[in-house]
Order: C-alpha cells, then structure tokens, then sequence
C-alpha cells in the first residue's frame, strides 16, 4: 500500500510520515502543491493526503487535477479551515474525506484504515474483550457470564472502544461517534460516561478493562497494565 | 411630541421670538399712534381758537358782542360737531359757551374754567366726572382796548380711544394668527431642514456590525448635512476596515495556530506511545497532550466565531421542532446533570417549528446546559422551557445554581469573559460558549438574555422567531 502526503509543512508531513510507515505504509511525501501533482501523476498510489493550503499549487487543484486523471483513488483532504462551505465545495471537487487540523494521529489512522477499505472493520456479531462480551444482535453485554444493565449511550460507547481493543479512542472520535459535533469542545460528556461504565461494567470484577490514556483517550484491554 | 428634539426647539424659539417682537411691534404701534393723535387734535383745537380770536373777536367791536353767539353757530357748530368752545371776558362772564353736543357724549357744564390768568396758549387734559376726556386749547385773546378774552376750544378723546382700541384688537386677535402661522410654516421648514437627519438617523440605527458595508444616504445639498453624513460614512468605512482586520486576525490566527498544534500533538502522541516510559514522564507528557487539546478547543472555537461573525451559518438552514431538540438534547446530558445530583426538569411538551442550522442550535442547548450543570452545585434543580408566545419560541434554561454578580452580567457574553478567574479554569472552559451562544443566535435573529442574582440562581432565555407553517401533528423525523 503506498501512499502520497501533500503537505507543505514539513514537520507535519514527516509526523504523519513517520505514523504510517510504522503501521506498514509505503509513504511519499510532496511539499508543495506542483510537486505533488508531479508525483500523483507520474506514480500510482492507494490514497492521498492532501493540505488545502500549498504553494505552487493550491490544494485545490491538486485535486481537481487527480480527480481528472484518475477517479478512484481515494483523498483525504486536510485542512485549517473547517468551513462547512468549503467542506461540501471539497465534497464536490472529489474528496472522500475531511479531517480538521489539529487532529488525533488515531483519527488519521482510522480515516485512511477505512479509506483503503482495509481496516478490519469489525463486523462480528459479538465482540470479546477477555470475559467482556457485546451482543450486538441484542445489544447486551455480559461479563463472566453475568448480565450487565447499560443505558443506550453507554452501550454505544462500550460497543464502539469493543471494535478495536487496544486501540485508543480520542474524545473527539467517541463524541462524533456516539453523540455528534454539537457536544465537541466543551463538555466533559465521554468521561462521565466512562466512568458511569466503569462502574458497571469494571468495578466489580478484579481486572480492569477500560484504560485511561491521559490526554488522548481511552480504550479497552485485558492485558494487565504495565 | 418630544419637547427635546431639535424641530421642537427650534419652531419654540422662533414662535416665541417672533411673539415677542409682535408684541412690542404692537405696544409701540398704539403709543406712538396715541401720540400722534393726540398732539393733532390738540393742534386742531388751538388752531380753531386762533380762528375764532383772529375772525370774529377782531371784529367784536364794530358788530357788538351780540353778533359772536350766532357768528360761532354757523361757522362752527360746535353741537352738531361735538365740540367744546367757550370765551370768557376777563371780568370772569361768559360771552358765549356751546351747549350740550348732539350725541351727549359729554356734560359741557361740567368743564372748569380756565384761570384768568393764562397768558398766551395752554393746552390741557381734563377728566370729567362722567368718565369722558376732552382736550381743552385756551387762548388769551387781548383786544384793543387793553381787555381781554379766554377763548376755549375743546374735543372729546372717545373717537382717538375707539380707534386705539381698534387697533388693539386688531393686533390681539393677529398676534395668534401670525403665531400660528409662522409655528406651522416654521415646522415645515425645519421638517424639510431636518429630513435628511432623520434618514441618516434612520440608516444609522439599521447599520450593525452584520451590515457594515452599508452607507448612509447622502443629501447633495451641499450644506452642513452633507458634511455630517460624508464624514459618518467616513467613519463605518474606517469601523469596516476595523472589524474586517480583527476578523481577518482571528481567522488568520487561528488557522496559523492549527499547524504547530498539530505537529505538537503528533509529536506529543507518538512519545506517550513509548512503552519503555516511567509513570510520571507518561503523566506530564498525558498533562501536555490535555494542554494542548485545549488550546486546539480554544482556537476551534474562536475559529467557529469567526465564521459565525463573517455569516457562514446559514448554509444547513432547515425547518425543525426545538422542543424535540431541547427534549433530545436534555435527555442526551441528563447522565452529566446526575453525576452532581442535579435535577433536570424539561417542559418542552408543546412542538414548536424554527427554522435554522440544526447543529448549531443544538450547540446553543449544550452549552447553556453545560454551564447550568458546571455552575449548579450538587443537589440543584435546572429547569428547561420551550413555549410559544406572539410568534415566537422562547427557550429557558434556569438554574438555582451559584448566579452571576450583577456587575459581570453585562459582559458574559464577551470573549474570554469570566465571571471568576479561578472557577471557570478549574471546569477547563476557555470562556468562549457564552460568546457562541449569543453569535449562533445573532446569525439566527434570535435574542438572548440573561438574568441573575448573585444570590442564586441564573435564567437564561432565547426568544427565536416561529416559522411560518405550522406543525404537522405528531412526531417529526
């Protein structure tokens, strides 16, 4: 799988670079708008991530450019400016998705997962994380066997960190998940909630499945904590 | 009528100045005319008695003083004249004295005598006791033989006083006339003077930040108006460039921001990912990584009041029913209002269509919320309302949490306003919802107040326009 960054700003390039290539990306990067169509032209990639704001080039035209070229490969834009306007002229102009600076380097991997239709979206019926079960079907959560009462948002929270155990979920992704961006930004809502969770569903068992992960979020796991 | 408004005073001044002047106009008018008349009947009068001394007295030897009676009768009849005329000898009879006037206007028997002793001419004024004034000229008359005559010829004033008072009248029942007149044609001129101020004031009270590249009409007149209203446009236009360089600011800013936030965080992100890391180095870079989350809160959204500010909200407009979403929404927070053991109690039974950006109203909710659940202590009561009333929705969120002090209500709308420093920071806002709150609905036409006592206790309340169909029966969606 090999994948263009479009970004002009070279510490950001290098740091998403530097993500993807150790989750097993073959990772190009193009520094300016020209150069990128360049390389988008002259070689065949999976994705693309492309900043709005380049020089030479505008990021915008780049995209039109491929989209010319080439209707299938998927694009992910990034931008500094999350204008709804704007997102939906992008929308139109071809890209497939939309991510809004600063963002969560777990946000990016999940974007481009499902853009390369490669994440292994979990679709079985129930999930297990150790002796937590999510019955997807019934929408019931067991542990050790044992019954566990949630209200629909905290399911819906549990079910969502249950997809990918081990995987940290921003704040950002589970309120965009589970609620929507009205209650991004200011409320404390996700760790309530979690805690709530915790309360039902770790307290009381003796392993702790949900982890903290202070200032990036929050996931689940069975391993014992280091 | 306002008595302060500048039409008012200027008709008043010049109303009253213009009464004034009437006024004195008329005084001097029957004073001076007064005069005139008089000093001419007075000068009739005496040239009579010269008359009568220079024709007939002359004469008096050679006819006898028999002949002067008849003589004066014909010549001057003074009763079918109203005048007054007497001689009388210098041995104190009287050779002729004129009888009762045909009109009676005045007792002839009831004038004193001229003394004796005048020498030359004397001209007097002399009240009856029956109220009438006549104006006496006497004459001593020195005939030939050494002997001497008093001649007095008189006139009632009553024609004068009847005229004067004429005149009176005639300037008592103009003086209104005028006034009126010059009050309504006054009026109208500074009506048309001042028109165009009222059309300035007019376009000026339209012309808010939302609308700043309006101008305000300019009158080619050439005046002072002119002048005014070309140096007010000066001004927007410098007030344009203003807000147009701060929200350029704040949007450039916040975008500028965006990129080291990012590579920040990345960095941030991958370190903490470091297995090999000892608990408190975890906890500081866990501490850093929250710092800058919100700082990245903190430039969404001034970002998000920018584009509030430049009118990007309109753009996901739909028609929808708020206390479904005050209903939704409450539900949706009710586990944050729990955690404290507050209460919330939502009346939004009756359906209410708004028309707008659902999501951003939807924000407005949870922010508002969110700080009745932040502000309330544990145990209280938050209490949600949606009615409808004269057209309008009007969304309550009241709280008997801790109050806003009256001094800072003014202000909790302002950017980065806080009503105390070290309160607000600990529940990590960045003092930006209230000021979201009150753009989403500036962009929406709605208003927002807030009322409050220190005391307790907080009421926040959105008054959003109706739109115009009404609801279908049942639930939307």
């Amino acid at each position: 799988m090999r994948i263009l960054i479009v970004e002009d700003e070279k510490k950001v390039a290098d740091m998403i670079a530097r993500g993807l290539k150790a989750e097993g990306y073959a990772v190009d990067v193009a520094l300016d708008g020209q150069n990128g169509w360049d390389m988008a032209n002259g070689c065949e990639y999976d994705l693309v991530i492309l900043d709005l704001m380049l020089p030479k080039l505008s990021g915008r035209e780049v995209l039109q450019r491929i989209r010319r070229k080439n209707q299938q490969v998927p694009i992910l834009i990034l931008t500094a400016r999350d204008g709804t306007d704007e997102k939906v002229q992008n929308f139109e102009a071809g890209a497939d998705d939309y991510l809004t600076k600063p963002f969560a380097f777990a946000e990016l991997l999940v974007r481009v997962k499902a853009l390369l239709r490669r994440a292994p979206v979990n679709r079985s019926i129930v999930l297990h994380v150790g002796d937590l079960e999510v019955d997807r079907s019934l929408q019931q959560v067991r542990r050790a066997g044992k019954k566990i009462e949630l209200t629909a948002k905290e399911y819906a929270l549990l079910e969502y960190l249950a997809t990918h155990p081990g995987r940290v979920f921003s704040r950002t992704m589970i309120i965009e998940h589970v609620w929507d961006q009205s209650f991004e930004g200011l409320t404390n809502i996700v760790d309530v909630y979690v805690r709530h969770l915790r309360g039902k569903v770790d307290d009381p068992f003796p392993t702790k499945l949900i982890r903290t992960v202070r200032g990036m979020g929050y996931y689940l796991s069975e391993e014992v904590e280091a | 009528m306002n008595t302060r408004s500048l039409r008012f005073r200027l008709v008043a001044w010049y109303a009253s100045l213009l009464a004034g002047v009437f006024v004195l106009l008329g005084v001097l008018t029957v004073v001076v005319l007064r005069h005139y008349l008089e000093t001419n009947l007075r000068e009739t009068q005496m040239r009579r008695a010269r008359q009568i001394a220079d024709t007939l007295l002359v004469n008096a030897g050679q006819n006898g003083d028999g002949s002067i009676a008849p003589e004066i009768e014909s010549f001057y009849a003074p009763e079918a004249n109203d005048r007054f005329i007497r001689i009388t000898r210098d041995n104190g009879s009287v050779l002729f004295a004129s009888g009762k006037p045909k009109d009676g206007s005045f007792d002839p028997s009831a004038i004193s005598r001229a003394p004796l002793t005048i020498q030359g001419a004397l001209s007097r004024r002399e009240k009856l006791p029956d109220g009438n004034v006549l104006l006496i000229a006497a004459l001593n008359y020195r005939g030939k033989g050494g002997a001497y005559d008093i001649i007095e010829v008189g006139a009632p004033t009553a024609q004068i006083e009847a005229m004067l008072s004429q005149v009176s009248l005639l300037l008592v029942i103009g003086l209104p006339v005028v006034l009126i007149v010059a009050m309504g044609g006054g009026h109208r001129l500074v009506q048309r003077a001042l028109a165009p101020v009222d059309q300035i004031a007019r376009k000026a009270e339209q012309i808010t930040q939302h609308n700043l590249s309006e101008r305000l009409p300019i009158a080619r007149t050439g005046d002072e108006l002119e002048r005014l209203s070309v140096s007010l446009n000066h001004m927007i236009s410098r007030l344009e460039d203003a807000m147009q360089n701060s929200k350029r600011f704040v949007a450039d800013a916040s975008h500028e921001l965006r990129t080291p936030l990012t590579v920040l965080r990345g960095e941030l992100e991958t370190v903490a990912q470091d297995g090999r890391l000892d608990t408190d180095t975890r906890e500081t870079l866990g501490s850093m990584l929250e710092e800058v989350e919100r700082l990245a809160k903190i430039v969404e959204g001034l970002f998000a009041l920018s584009r509030l500010d430049a009118g990007e909200a309109q753009a996901e407009w739909v028609q929808f029913d708020l206390s479904e979403l005050v209903a939704t929404t409450a539900d949706q927070m009710s586990l944050l209002a729990e955690d404290k053991g507050i209460s919330v109690s939502c009346q939004a039974a009756q359906p209410a269509m708004v028309e707008g950006d659902r999501a951003r109203l939807k924000q407005v909710i949870v922010n508002l919320l969110d700080n009745a659940i932040k502000y309330t202590p544990r145990g209280g009561v938050i209490r949600l309302q949606v009615v409808r009333q004269n057209g309008h929705a009007m969304l309550c969120v009241e709280d008997n949490g801790i109050g806003i002090p009256r001094e800072a209500l003014p202000h909790v709308f302002e950017r980065f306003f806080r009503v105390d420093k070290a309160r607000s920071r600990d529940e990590g806002g960045a003092g930006l919802g209230l000021s979201i709150v009150k753009s989403i609905c500036t962009a929406h036409g709605a208003q927002v107040m807030v009322e409050s006592s220190a005391s307790g206790g907080s009421r926040f309340s959105i008054t959003l326009p109706l739109a115009e169909h009404e609801p279908v029966k049942g639930k939307p969606e």
